[in-house]
């Protein structure tokens, strides 16, 4: 169960450009519930309080930016993947890494990672 | 038969973001590269039907791989970005590309654009088709206005030049050290062959044609 009582962890996907929800669903397919959700539509926050995901992804820097101190407070893995200008983001300890690796796979044990190293992913 | 298409992108979750819905579908496969070196190895090996290109791949850009693309081969490219600007939309088509998507498309979007590709079609989104509108108008603004320059001689081009920039014919005489009745003539001979009808019209058509590159490029 993940922290939140759920069989498997839930990632929220926050996204401006439609082809990245089908990279995040196929990375994370056997590992996390995915939930996609069209950005700008306002209220990220509130998104976010009500659906307690175990992580976010967003792919817009405004999302980025709305979910950051939501997440931070919660410690929730915030990994923004910005397209424009190809580089990945992961929010640790309040500051944003960039992430080495950009496939399938790096984004999957990133997001994953994160999970794992606060509690939301196993049994 | 399978089209074969091939996704060229530097960014490999945005090659998956592609790859991934065409792989689904019973009639498309997949081939990748995230640079220019990447195409040319595919292509050489087996050429494929569409080719997505990035309009920023690495190392010298988009339009150079679409270029390469139509003299080695009889691949489809179509170019994709985000935000494009026509300039870019242009070139690209100029340089051979079969079409131009923005890399916010759906995937269902992108799989209807490949098969229309197939069966001739050239994929641009309204507002693209719009941008290519007006780019095509441009282009042809900047025909006209070469055709017409050109048929001024080297001193007309100069004299016209100051003309532009709001000079007498004393003034310009003195800087271009010859009469100011013969550069009284050299503007009757521009009015003429540029069809206007006062210096004033030709100062305007020559401030145009500054804005229009393919035009002043004669003057110069």
């Amino acid at each position: 169960m993940s922290i939140t009582g759920r069989r498997q962890p839930l990632v929220a996907v926050l996204y401006s450009v439609p082809l990245l929800c089908e990279a995040i669903s196929s990375a994370l397919d056997d590992i996390a519930e995915v939930r996609m959700f069209r950005a700008s539509r306002g209220d990220t926050v509130g998104l976010l309080r009500s659906l307690r995901p175990d992580a976010v992804v967003v792919d817009h820097p405004r999302e980025a930016a709305e979910a950051r101190e939501w997440s931070e407070e919660r410690e929730i893995p915030l990994v923004h993947i910005n397209l424009r200008e190809r580089k990945i983001g992961v929010l640790r300890a309040g500051d944003w890494e960039e992430s080495a690796g950009a496939g399938r796979e790096s984004i999957r044990n990133i997001i994953a990672g994160a999970m794992y190293a606060r509690g939301g992913v196993g049994s | 038969m399978r089209t074969r298409v091939l996704v060229a992108d530097p960014f490999a979750i945005f090659r998956a973001g592609l790859r991934n819905p065409l792989r689904r579908e019973h009639d498309f496969t997949v081939v990748e590269a995230e640079d220019l070196r990447g195409i040319e190895k595919l292509v050489s090996a087996r050429p494929p039907d569409i080719a997505l290109i990035d309009l920023e791949l690495p190392p010298i850009g988009g339009i150079a791989a679409v270029q390469w693309l139509d003299e080695h081969s009889r691949t489809r490219a179509i170019v994709l970005s985000f935000e494009p600007r026509r300039e870019a939309v242009l070139a690209a088509v100029r340089a051979g590309a079969r079409g131009y998507l923005r890399k916010d498309i759906s995937p269902e979007g992108l799989v209807r654009a490949l098969r229309g590709v197939m069966s001739g079609e050239a994929p641009l989104s309204r507002d693209l088709a719009a941008l290519m509108v007006d780019a095509i108008q441009r282009l042809s603004d900047g025909e006209e206005t070469r055709e017409r320059l050109s048929g001024l001689s080297s001193r007309e081009c100069e004299v016209l030049d100051h003309v532009a920039l709001g000079q007498r014919n004393r003034e310009i005489a003195s800087e271009l050290t010859i009469s100011e009745f013969t550069v009284k003539r050299h503007v009757q001979n521009i009015l003429g062959k540029l069809e206007l009808r006062s210096r004033r019209e030709a100062a305007a058509f020559y401030r145009a044609a500054q804005i229009d590159p393919a035009g002043v490029g004669l003057l110069r």
